[in-house]
């Protein structure tokens, strides 16, 4: 994702351990990486096209676990919460992300100190933050369960109602992650020239203007990097699911990550789990590098 | 004057939401489980200390989080020093075959796929080496991780450096690797910390690869242990708290104390 | 110079970071390990789930285990993961457990991986007349009765785990409101409750868990068996929607959430025990490490007012059993300290102390001691001789509890439809078995 200017770099050259110098750095680290992610990679394409009974391999049935995986409802259902999720969740944090940057960019007393705090969400260990919640939704527990017992209301029902429970993950999410895309955002604007909003005040123009006009394409590419990011990540969300919901109730909150878990661990079918998983890969794959390609194309014009 | 008032309105908004429920799961943590789930009190009426006394004793939170500092200390050390010279051969030389662009290439895939792909073949792996379970099944995992993120980040960085000032010093009689070791690391210096804070924060946390990885206080790190109590069978809400504040502390304190390279850390990359 | 003067300060502090790091690390192992001196003994290292059944256990026997001369360790995890943990340690050979208290409907898939050790051939006797009978047959794999999945019909059974703590369902009612003693019918559940919530005793008559999954399934299942349905056929052929298992999931969804609190649909162990702890609700059905918090006041507002019962019959009063069942792994680093632990822990006397610590104990002669550690224990052998039937014997439990709990709670949000439900479970379950080779 880095653009434009291409370093001078050197040839390869002079003899003996200068000339084997990049291989000799280079080694280390691609074995590792080779080893401990590639060739797992490898075994779970060839474990995707396995039946495993009792934990044991027992038969190769090509690409069969592929096609199944597309009558299973139970998957297909998965996909779609965690696109739901993934979409609501990544776009109401641009939102209010981008909102609080443009709040924060002029100097004010008390900016550190949002700024301090804004860090925490972020790097809250995420079961920690999916405890956080579980103690604001619980029903007996939970904070607004106890605000509304204050106020003599009755218990909350959260984490019970599937509607209720989808969207308390959203907020879950929200809450984590906004401040992360409030940073980039931030430093994004920063980075603006000057110029351009020096001369619209000259103009007169209006802040509605300048924001249409000016800040926003300009922060296009920013925007979309950031979002392209939280895409990614928020397609492997799993950590907060398995504390807060583990997916249900039902299946409201079952992420592809979710069910893919369970059928590998759970229910021991470790060949259709792999195939699951290997699938999610690629459209994660596929998402991220048309997205770049976008991103190249705005650049370019 | 109404600006002002908005902003006041807005600084406060955004603390609240950020900080109440920080504030419920301390005050939650104080409190016994009869007042949790029987009273519903806002704040704890008969503070109580054994929560916390409770992890140490009957539970191994002790072992957590030197499972904890020991993983994420190896691991992202081993990685740093490894990616950082991966990075410096693939921003300094053109290897064949456009070599140096492939391999940054495939390490960025490699980073794109969620973790949670791998999770079978990796926990497989990890089964057939005898490694479950044990430190350096975990360290080597996490390695492996930080090492495509800390090549993709230092190799930006490595190409702010200049050349030329390698050249003096190789002009000087520094062999190559003498001129990375000597001239271009030190110069990298921030990059390399923002690097490694990103790296610790994102190990710290780990869950899922623990989850799967490790199961007795042998090898559990601080998220995975803490998940020992989430019990949906017999809720210790007051316990499940307290490992709440006790999981965090260490990384929240880390944090906020490297503030100035986390931000720039994060923000580093999405910008240019 | 200014890059010499910078690298000396950064390889300094790298250096020093470090070394500071693992300083603190090494403390930190010093510190956190070696607890107190371990007491030299015969080690057994026991992994369990955390659950409040285990509680006099961990309490009351295993300071007597060490008095024994065990050195145990007893290790906890969250009930979710714990399955999938031992059966991986189990089949890896990793050797991290000697003893594993499984929830009994993991046995078959223990047994059919074949990673546990024999314990008859071990020397535990499970012809023992004093087991009780529907307890040990838990621990035979293939089972004794009954269907069996392929691939074990010619099998021998073999004793792969013994019983470790009994639990089953029994029913916990409000005295004030059911006068009368425990409610023998359902329908009596239901009139006397709304009698009881017109007098503003309570709030609601029952009181169950809807979470998908396991907990609602394991709610609906006594009222099931209540009902007289069976669960499968002697091939495996799902017939739990027959007319009575319909009538059973109708009543559930309809009737029963009526009268249950309006969240019930989100209902796991905490709520509907704090409905019945805090005094709102009249009765319920439920296993005994939450029954047991009735008689303890700081855990129950109503105590005093809870009494137990056998769980209310339509045509038959059986409850769900479902017991902690203790295994060996084949690779259990200490393995003949954990079968002579077994038979230590399950001999008549050890039992006993159980009982009197207030679990149900694994032997009948421990039910009748002069003194158990509280009253659910009688009550415990009486829902035993009414009743009380384990889940299913197949290693794909886990699954069928699954899609069976997703139609059962989709039944009961929309509060009908339980009948449907259940035709539409028993289509997946079979199609789930079929790929799974099971016809």
């Amino acid at each position: 994702m880095q653009s434009g200017t291409q370093a001078r770099k050197y040839r390869l050259q002079g003899a003996g351990l200068d000339l084997a110098l990049p291989y000799l750095m280079l080694a280390p680290g691609l074995m590792i990486v080779l080893g401990v992610l590639v060739y797992p990679l490898l075994d779970g394409l060839k474990a995707s096209t396995r039946t495993y009974r009792y934990g044991s391999p027992i038969s190769d049935v090509g690409l069969q676990n592929y096609v199944h995986l597309w009558s299973d409802a139970q998957f297909l259902n998965s996909l779609w919460v965690t696109v739901k999720f993934v979409a609501l969740s990544v776009s109401i944090e641009a939102v209010l992300g981008f909102a609080l940057a443009l709040f924060c960019l002029r100097e004010f007393r008390g900016i550190r100190l949002l700024r301090t705090v804004l860090i925490i969400p972020m790097v809250i260990t995420p079961v920690v933050v999916a405890i956080v919640f579980r103690l604001i939704y619980a029903s007996d527990a939970g904070m607004l369960t106890a605000l509304s017992e204050a106020m003599g209301g009755g218990a909350m029902q959260i984490l019970g109602n599937p509607l209720n429970a989808f969207i308390g993950l959203v907020v879950l999410d929200v809450w984590e992650w906004t401040p992360l895309m409030f940073l980039i955002l931030l430093a994004g604007l920063q980075s603006l020239p000057q110029e351009p909003f020096e001369a619209a005040r000259v103009d007169g123009a209006g802040a509605w203007r300048v924001f249409a006009d000016l800040t926003f394409p300009m922060m296009r590419p920013v925007l979309a990097v950031a979002i392209v990011l939280r895409t990614i990540d928020a397609f492997g969300t799993f950590d907060q699911v398995f504390v807060l919901t583990r997916g249900g109730p039902g299946e409201a909150t079952r992420l592809v990550s979710i069910y893919g878990y369970d059928t590998a661990f759970k229910f021991q079918q470790t060949g259709y789990a792999a195939a699951l998983f290997v699938t999610i890969g690629l459209v994660v794959l596929a998402l991220a590098f048309s997205a770049i390609r976008l991103l190249r194309r705005i650049d370019a014009s | 004057m109404n600006a002002r008032l908005a902003r006041i309105c807005v600084m406060t908004g955004v603390l609240a939401v950020v900080l109440l429920p920080i504030y419920w799961l301390v005050s939650t943590s104080f409190k016994s489980n009869r007042e949790i789930t029987q009273e519903g009190t806002l704040y704890p009426h008969v503070p109580t200390l054994d929560n916390y006394v409770r992890l140490f004793t009957e539970k191994q939170f002790g072992s957590y989080l030197t499972n904890s500092l020991v993983v994420t200390f190896f691991s992202v050390a081993i990685a740093l020093v490894v990616g950082a010279m991966g990075a410096y051969a693939i921003a300094r030389f053109r290897l064949p075959f456009a070599m140096d662009r492939k391999v940054g290439l495939f390490l960025l895939t490699l980073r794109i796929i969620p973790p949670v792909v791998i999770l079978i073949p990796v926990y497989l792996l990890m089964l057939s080496l005898g490694l479950l379970d044990s430190w350096l099944g975990l360290i080597a995992t996490y390695t492996a991780f930080n090492v495509t993120f800390c090549v993709w980040m230092m190799e930006s960085f490595f190409r702010e450096i200049p050349v030329d000032l390698e050249e003096a010093a190789m002009v000087d009689g520094d062999s190559r690797f003498g001129a990375f070791r000597r001239i271009t690391l030190p110069l990298a210096a921030p990059g390399l910390a923002a690097t490694a804070i990103f790296a610790v924060l994102v190990t710290f946390n780990e869950f899922l690869f623990a989850l799967a990885l490790t199961a007795t206080p042998r090898a559990m790190t601080m998220p995975r242990g803490t998940a020992t109590l989430i019990g949906r069978i017999d809720t210790d809400w007051a316990s499940m708290a307290a490992a709440g504040v006790i999981g965090a502390l260490p990384i929240v304190l880390f944090a906020l104390l490297v503030q100035r390279h986390l931000v720039r850390g994060l923000t580093m990359g999405a910008v240019k | 110079m200014t890059h010499s003067s910078r690298s000396r300060f950064t390889r300094r502090s790298v250096i020093k970071g470090g070394f500071g790091l693992a300083l603190a690390t090494t403390a930190l192992t010093a510190l956190g390990l070696p607890m107190p001196a371990r007491a030299a003994g015969k080690k057994v290292i026991i992994g369990a789930f955390a659950d409040g059944g285990l509680t006099p256990f961990k309490q009351k026997i295993i300071p007597q285990a060490k008095e024994a001369g065990f050195d145990i360790e007893f290790l906890e995890d969250e009930y979710g993961v714990t399955l999938e943990k031992w059966f991986a340690d189990a089949q890896s050979g990793a050797g991290q457990y000697d003893l594993y208290l499984l929830d009994d409907p993991w046995v078959p898939q223990f047994g059919a991986a074949n990673v546990l050790e024999d314990l008859g051939a071990g020397g535990v006797d499970g012809a023992d007349k004093d087991w009780i009978g529907s307890m040990i047959d838990m621990g035979y794999w293939p089972p004794q009765k009954g269907p069996r999945v392929k691939g074990f019909e010619d099998a021998k059974p073999t004793l792969i785990c013994v019983p470790f703590v009994g639990d089953l369902q029994t029913l916990t009612y409000r005295n004030d409101v059911f006068t009368g003693g425990a409610p023998k019918t359902w329908d009596e559940v239901i009139a006397k409750g709304k009698e009881g919530v017109a007098a503003g005793k309570i709030k609601y008559p029952v009181v169950f868990r809807g979470v998908s999954g396991n907990p609602i399934v394991t709610s609906w299942y006594p009222v099931f068996l209540s009902f007289g349905g069976a669960f499968f056929d002697d091939k495996w052929n799902p017939i739990f929607n027959s007319a009575e298992g319909k009538a059973s999931a109708d009543f559930f969804v309809g009737t029963m959430k009526q009268n249950a609190p309006s969240g019930v649909v989100e209902f796991d162990q905490d709520q509907e025990g704090a409905a019945i702890l805090g005094g709102d609700a009249g009765a319920i059905i439920q296993y005994s490490g939450n029954a047991l918090k009735a008689d303890d006041p700081a855990q129950a507002k109503v105590a005093g007012k809870l009494d137990f019962g056998v769980v209310p019959k339509q045509q038959l009063a059986i409850a769900q059993m479902g017991i902690f069942i203790a295994g060996v792994p084949k690779s259990a680093p200490n393995k003949a300290n954990s079968i002579e632990f077994l038979k230590w822990y399950t001999s008549a006397a050890t039992q006993a102390k159980l009982s009197e610590a207030g679990s149900i104990p694994v032997k009948r002669s421990a039910f009748g001691i002069a003194k158990p550690g509280n009253r659910l224990i009688p009550v415990a052998l009486q829902q035993l001789d009414a009743g009380a039937l384990p889940r299913p014997r197949t290693p794909d439990w886990a699954k069928v509890e699954e899609l069976l709990g997703i139609e059962l709670n989709k039944a009961l949000q929309a509060g009908s439809g339980g009948g449907a439900a259940l035709d539409t479970a028993a289509k997946q379950v079979k199609e789930y078995l079929t790929t799974a080779g099971y016809y």
